[in-house]
């Protein structure tokens, strides 16, 4: 014990000092040696072997691993639930499974030890995965993690794993961007975190750090068009759902010292199925999906329009009285005077009749898909294999889009020896997709039918079967399916091989390389309009036609050693203690050519004429660290857990790179403690347990590679070497943004685990957060990135599980989730900083507000909040004066006798006109079991959301809406949509909805003839009903794809499909 | 066992060591090699006229759309495009968050900033061919984006540094005179080298664009004696010109996101949008060559911006006879200042470099000061069309409140925001 003391001592010392590795490694020795010197190896060994069997039914249980507590030792149990192991007298055989209660018995004289093991989903025993070799009981925990089994994912119907999570993850905002067969999908654990970086998790596949890139390779086209927006498929859209065994959710950054330095934005710890013992088990499973558009947004067919047929924009097309004078009138032109911010213009009030046509029809289908599943596992109690194949192929609801892919897995496991143990996972994942043009742009399906004066018949060819112009400048919306194509194809494999050794009783060692290296090839293509000469379209909608090809080749290479050390020190205390290493790589190679001017017939760069032009990019990145854990176990019931990690990245400079991230957190099991028990039946509160922890984590990632650098970038231009310095300054002294993040929260077990409740609540502050500060040009530059931001995220999660009725036939649950998070930006170096996109969103950071609000310009009302009209009966902007570095308010100006806002010496001002931070996001699940029938539903809940709407003002100024439908039929003011149109508030609706996310029922057959086990037929529908006042197709978008600065913009994109799904399912 | 276990410790040792590596970007270049490497600084020459003339964020296309919308030169033809409907609207709708004039004053103040990372290095240039004619480019971007930021603002910044503070705008055109007349003095020591010519990106012609600029400049700062003398050094042979260059990837920019499509802007009128009494005859041959037949075709398609590649001149070779009309006229030399307008009036296509030819009677309005400059006013307004210049003349013509919608521009919220010198906006 003295020896403990003394070199826990010296290890601390030692680790805090120069931070040498060498030194350190020493102090480590010298402390591990010490600390088994302790270990008496007196009694004699015996052979012990058993059965572990399912406590529910009996049934043999496979794959269980059996260990001699504190020991060196392992097996696992054989396809008839049969173990055999070697053990003192003195020792304790445990028994444990993931997804069971961990139990352990003493030897003593024994040589059969029979394990019966029951269900933990809730149970403090249940043994999660906390790293990617590190697994701890739930009752060790301070933190809170959440668990996802493949039962959960298999009945969401979706094929894609951030789908299949969502609603299932307590503190986490899952949002579908964009409704395309491989459309991105966003997780956001407790809130955006990063203002400059990426605020997605870090994903870890078997102990290899994965990629969720969005990388666009196949619509170049969008060139600078679309801002800050991420458009495309995140790549962890490359994962085959149905391989995944479970999933541990770490929401928070006291978390993980084993990812200190990635861990900020929180961790997703994925575990792939693997082979257990026995005779080889074969599954295979079908299914067919129907997908299609939930709900048409409403397109006026009214058969007027004012002015005349060939009037563009004809709600608000107008003339000043400068013009009006010296203007043509085409026959019949009437007009009215209506006053806009004091200025005068004078819109058309005639009529005249044209044809409407709503283009939707022409461009959404119903789309197809089907997912195919083999899997084949089995071994001994040496060797356990699991092998699976999948094929998925699924249309989208835009005409021409899909998306294939093709997955290969194998994992095998090799006992060495009884102290050692070997896996290896390989896998190979193929996929294709065709694509239409993404929503920030004009050529994109939606948005050609938002934009298009709808009086076309966009059918009509000529002669030659060519599409015809429609309203100049715009694209027929049929270009968009017929002559313009995006593909995309990747290669990815993701392997990892891992070492486990035990080779001394109490000492682990594990040992980790995974790599993740990927290839995008994408491809573009837009014709040339055939109807460009009378179309006239301009410059960005490529009229000469485009072609582009471009590639991104991605090594991610992880190495991890962790070593670990457990010793029971006296009767009443546990040392756990674990010391681990990591190295990451990362490399990105990107190339692109693309070109304008398209001879006839050919489909690629080969054949551009004019504007062609290359590009290349190396940006990579390694990150180095180790970190030291220490738990003490007081009773079992009483944990304590300091840590502390140093991680180097060389994104940053020399002087920065090195950081350090210390933790503490601790548990308390109350139900566990002698008064408790005495005091409180433990049928009423089966367990009680209390949590807290403190830590910080950084964001090592969390800037480009060169942003720290002033860069001179070349171009091409006519001809000679040109090269242009970089608008972003330099700045050397650029450092990590750091978290520091208290979390506390309690689980309850009620009436015998018949209702279980988690509650968290977590204060996160994030420091030196990085902002790409926008600077005077007269400094040089437009912007520079700078450590001069904090943001706090604060909020709590909430899940209750409740098991009404749970018979040997009946099993019914429900689960309830709420999550609350409130991020606000409390420095910013800038007043404001106004985030770029596409859709004209005023995006805004703003010192004192949530990240990311619409910020513009407003409606004005009296003291009682109602609007306050202009005299010709419109509503009217805010106006009055505005001090740009108090932006949040602002002194509005009125007319001391009209009351009506001043013109004159004021402006336009702005304020939060919307937020797309929800008030709170949450679920409503539950499962009946009934005999062989099962029957589940999930309804997802996001409230107290904008969304910022482009696309209505878009329909409503071309006067293709039902508000200027209600203009022509005199249903409200001539000049209604004119007035309200630059007002930017107008653009926000309510985001908030209510979706019936999954239902599902299905039938197992137990083994129907020889030869097949199990049969499973299942029905299953996602997305089917939404509950929602949104104004356009579905609330849950966004046009800034995957990007954590543009969030909540609707603009062109595709909506989500209601997708009906039929499987069956056999096993062998 | 204890191999792999001493296995395991040599490969801790080893990643614990590891973070060292220092990961360049091999697609772009350092400062510090850009501008210790005579090479490097011409590449940095050419990135000065890419920065200035190419996309809608360069001045060719902010400078001719601000002074073209607040003076009515333009109509927006789609008010979706906020900000140029915000600059026609003129007045209080004109706020520092506005697109176009950050744009504006941004690049200008980049182009700034950049030339002088080619003046302040010249000292690694010892060929004096290389060196003055490195100076005249750089002299020639800096003194125009002075011109620009002293044209819209009344005070702008003329050093690059953090905080930095402002001047008069007098004093911003004095010093971009100053500048040109030290590059004057540097291009004439020697022939410019065959090293330099080779690399640069051609078109300008140095000499005679550094006259034609200070003669503007000076004109503008009032110091007519300056201007005249500046405008008598230009060779007004057809066959000088000085222009900016364009092909299908690097497109004249107000082609490119205005005159090529019917959707941002287009010319308000074929009147060269004159008031009533202004009025030149339709038989200028003028209105031909800048207005297009309209129609499908934006009524701007002419001229200079016909196609993506079409030449945009630095200065139109009418404009330096106007100066020397307008110096005449002001110092009441009303003979001389007939005579320089009467060479504008009656100009045919085949005597300008570029085609411009009024092709008019000669000057037959009233002999007085007034009359002549209001004269020439309007010649500027009509030689000169498009070239920015709009505001500015109408300003400095005394020309009614009425024919602009603002005579100077706020600043914006971006140098507002991070540099505490910024002056108060003007009222209008």
């Amino acid at each position: 014990m003295r020896n403990n003391y003394l070199s826990s001592k010296l290890f601390w010392r030692g680790f805090q000092g120069s931070g040498e590795g060498t030194k350190f490694i020493r102090f480590l020795s010298i402390w591990l040696l010490s600390c088994s010197m302790c270990v008496s190896l007196y009694a004699q060994e015996i052979s012990v072997s058993g059965k572990v069997t399912d406590a529910k039914d009996g049934s043999p249980l496979p794959g269980v691993s059996v260990t001699i507590k504190n020991g060196n030792k392992g097996t696992i149990t054989d396809a008839d639930g049969n173990y055999k192991i070697s053990a003192l007298s003195t020792d304790y055989v445990v028994a444990s499974f993931i997804g069971y209660q961990t139990v352990e018995e003493s030897v003593g004289q024994r040589s059969i030890i029979d394990f019966s093991l029951s269900d933990a989903i809730t149970s403090l025993d249940e043994v999660v995965v906390t790293g990617s070799t590190i697994k701890t009981a739930k009752r060790e925990l301070g933190n809170n993690i959440t668990s996802v089994n493949s039962d959960a994912i298999e009945r969401s119907g979706s094929n894609n794993l951030f789908g299949a999570l969502q609603g299932k993850l307590p503190g986490a905002q899952i949002t579908q961007n964009s409704g395309d067969p491989a459309g991105g999908i966003t997780v956001r654990l407790r809130g955006v975190k990063s203002l400059s970086g990426p605020s997605d998790p870090l994903y870890v596949i078997d102990g290899v750090i994965v990629s969720n890139s969005t990388v666009n390779v196949s619509q170049t086209a969008l060139g600078n068009q679309v801002g800050e927006s991420a458009v495309g498929n995140n790549r962890l859209v490359d994962i085959n759902p149905a391989d995944i065994e479970s999933l541990n959710v770490i929401n928070g950054a006291a978390a993980a010292a084993q990812y200190g330095s990635r861990a900020s934005n929180g961790v997703v710890l994925i575990t792939t199925k693997k082979g257990k013992a026995g005779a080889p088990k074969i599954t295979f499973s079908t299914s067919v999906t129907v997908n299609e558009l939930r709900k048409k947004v409403p397109i006026s067919t009214y058969g007027k329009q004012f002015g005349f047929a060939a009037l563009r924009l004809h709600p608000i097309g107008g003339l000043t009285n400068a013009q009006l004078p010296t203007y043509v009138r085409q026959p019949g032109e009437t007009f009215t005077a209506v006053t806009r911010d004091g200025v005068v213009t004078n819109l058309r009030t005639n009529q005249v009749d044209v044809t409407r046509y709503d283009y939707q029809d022409q461009i959404f289908q119903k789309g197809y898909g089907t997912d195919n599943n083999l899997s084949i596992n089995g071994g001994n109690d040496k060797t356990q294999y699991f092998t699976s194949l999948s094929y998925s192929r699924n249309e989208g609801i835009i005409r021409g889009t899909d998306f294939t892919r093709y997955n290969l897995r194998a994992r095998i496991e090799q006992r060495l020896a009884d102290w050692a143990k070997m896996s290896v996972g390989l896998s190979y994942a193929n996929s294709f997709g065709n694509e239409k043009a993404n929503g920030n742009v004009f050529y994109s399906p939606i948005n050609s039918v938002n934009i298009t004066n709808n009086i076309y018949d966009i059918n009509l060819r000529d002669g030659a079967g060519k599409l015809l112009a429609v309203e100049p400048t715009r694209v027929n919306p049929l270009s968009t399916i017929e002559d313009m194509n995006f593909t995309q194809s990747i290669n990815r494999t993701i392997n990892d091989l891992q070492l486990n050794l035990t080779p001394l009783k109490g000492l682990g060692i594990d040992w980790i390389v995974g790599v993740d290296a990927f290839t995008q090839n994408g491809r573009g293509i837009i014709k040339p309009y055939p109807y460009q000469a009378i179309a006239g379209l301009p410059a960005e909608r490529y009229p000469t036609g485009y072609a582009s090809n471009a590639s991104n080749s991605v090594l991610q290479f992880n190495t991890d050693l962790n070593i670990s050390y457990e010793n029971q020190l006296t009767k009443d205390l546990k040392l756990n203690a674990i010391i681990g290493g990591s190295y990451q790589y990362q490399r990105t190679e990107f190339q692109r050519a693309s070109g304008e001017g398209l001879a006839p017939f050919i489909e690629t760069v080969s054949g551009a004429g004019s504007a062609v032009t290359a590009g290349y990019g190396l940006p990579q990145f390694s990150l180095s660290g180790y970190f030291a854990q220490t738990t003490l176990g007081y009773k079992n019931l009483a944990f304590l857990t300091g840590a502390v990690r140093r991680d180097q990245s060389s994104i940053f400079s020399e002087a920065e790179r090195t950081q350090t991230y210390p933790k503490v957190s601790g548990s308390l099991i109350l139900s566990d403690l002698e008064f408790w028990q005495s005091a409180v039946p433990s049928k009423i509160v089966s367990s009680l347990k209390l949590r807290g922890s403190w830590g910080q984590a950084g964001n090592l990632v969390g800037l480009d590679p060169f942003s720290r650098f002033w860069q001179f970038q070349p171009t091409p231009y006519l001809g000679r070497n040109t090269i242009v310095p970089s608008s972003q300054l330099a700045n050397p002294n650029v450092r990590p943004e750091r978290m520091s993040e208290f979390e506390f929260g309690t689980d309850i077990a009620l009436w015998e685990n018949k209702i279980n409740l988690g509650a968290t609540f977590y204060n996160q502050n994030i420091s030196d957060l990085i902002v790409s500060r926008g600077t005077a040009s007269s400094e040089g530059g437009l912007s520079i990135v700078n450590n001069v931001g904090t943001m706090e995220n604060k909020g709590f999660e909430i899940s209750l599980n409740l098991v009404p009725v749970k018979t040997k036939d009946l099993t019914w649950d429900v689960t309830f989730i709420y999550n609350q998070n409130r991020n606000k930006v409390t420095k910013l170096g800038s007043p404001t900083i106004s985030i770029s996109n596409s859709a004209g969103a005023p995006v805004f950071l703003i010192e004192g507000a949530p990240a990311s609000v619409f910020y513009g310009t407003t409606i004005a009302r009296d003291a009682n909040g109602n609007p306050l009209l202009t005299s010709q009966g419109f509503l009217q902007s805010e106006r009055g004066t505005q001090n740009s570095a108090t932006p949040l308010t602002y002194s509005p100006v009125r007319d001391a006798t009209t009351g009506q806002p001043v013109i004159a010496g004021t402006s336009s001002v702005r304020t939060i006109i919307g937020d797309p931070n929800p008030d709170w996001t949450g679920s409503f699940m539950s499962n009946v079991a009934y005999k062989n029938f099962n029957f589940n539903f999930l309804v997802d809940f996001v409230q107290g959301v904008s969304v910022f709407n482009a696309d209505k003002r878009t329909r409503e100024n071309v006067g293709i809406g039902p508000i200027s439908e209600q203009e022509l039929k005199g249903e409200i003011v001539r000049g209604y949509i004119f007035a309200i149109g630059p007002i930017e508030e107008w653009r926000v609706d309510n985001g908030a909805f209510a979706k019936l996310r999954e239902i599902g029922l299905s039938y197992n057959i137990k083994s129907p003839i020889k030869g097949i086990n199990n049969v499973n037929i299942g029905l299953s529908g996602r997305n089917l009903i939404s509950w929602d006042s949104y104004n356009g197709y579905d609330p849950e978008t966004n046009a800034g794809g995957n990007s954590d600065r543009v969030r909540g913009v609707d603009f062109g994109n595709v909506p989500i499909p209601r997708t009906y799904k039929a499987q069956i399912t056999l096993s062998f | 066992m204890k191999k792999i276990i001493n296995t395991f410790f040599l490969v801790s040792v080893l990643l614990l060591g590891s973070c060292t590596e220092e990961y360049l970007n091999p697609s772009s270049a350092s400062q510090t090699q850009v501008v210790s490497d005579v090479t490097g600084l011409i590449t940095l020459a050419n990135g000065l006229s890419f920065k200035y003339s190419i996309t809608r964020v360069s001045p060719n296309y902010t400078l001719p759309t601000t002074s073209g919308l607040l003076t009515r030169e333009l109509v927006v033809l789609n008010a979706g495009n906020t900000d140029e409907q915000n600059l026609f609207q003129g007045g209080a709708s004109v706020i520092g968050n506005n697109g176009v004039i950050t744009n504006l004053w941004n690049q200008s103040n980049l182009t700034k900033s950049n030339a002088d990372l080619i003046l302040k290095n010249l000292s690694i240039v010892t060929d004096q061919g290389t060196k003055g004619a490195l100076q005249a480019h750089a002299s020639i971007f800096k003194a125009l984006a002075l011109g620009n930021l002293a044209m819209f603002w009344q005070q702008a910044p003329i050093v690059t540094a953090s905080s930095a503070p402002f001047v008069d705008r007098i004093a911003v055109l004095n010093e971009a005179i100053s500048i040109l007349e030290a590059a004057r003095t540097e291009l004439a020591k020697a022939p410019i080298s065959a090293a330099f010519s080779s690399r640069i990106v051609a078109g300008i012609d140095y000499a005679n664009t550094i006259n034609a600029l200070i003669a503007r400049y000076a004109l503008m700062a009032g110091n007519n004696d300056k201007a005249l003398e500046a405008a008598n050094l230009v060779s007004l042979a057809t066959s000088v010109k000085s222009e900016f260059r364009h092909d299908d990837l690097t497109r004249n920019a107000l082609f490119e996101s205005s005159f090529g499509n019917k959707n941002v802007s287009e010319p308000f009128d074929r009147l060269f949008s004159l008031p009533l009494a202004l009025q030149t005859p339709t038989t200028d041959g003028r209105i031909g060559f800048f207005y297009s037949a309209g129609g499908t075709l934006n009524l701007g398609r002419a001229s200079f911006f016909t196609s993506n590649s079409s030449v945009l001149p630095v200065y139109r070779p009418g404009e330096v006879t106007l100066i020397k009309a307008e110096v005449f006229a002001r110092k009441n030399d009303l003979t001389n200042a007939t005579a320089e307008l009467n060479k504008i009036l009656q100009k045919v296509a085949s005597g300008d470099a570029y085609l411009i030819g009024a092709n008019l009677p000669a000057y037959a309005g009233a002999n007085t000061q007034e009359a002549i400059l209001t004269e020439i006013y309007k010649q500027r307004c009509i030689e000169l069309y498009l070239t920015g210049m709009r505001l500015e003349d109408s300003r400095r013509f005394n020309r009614p409140s009425s024919e602009r919608t603002r005579n100077f521009l706020p600043y914006p919220f971006s140098e507002r925001d991070n540099n505490p010198n910024t002056p108060a906006d003007p009222a209008n």
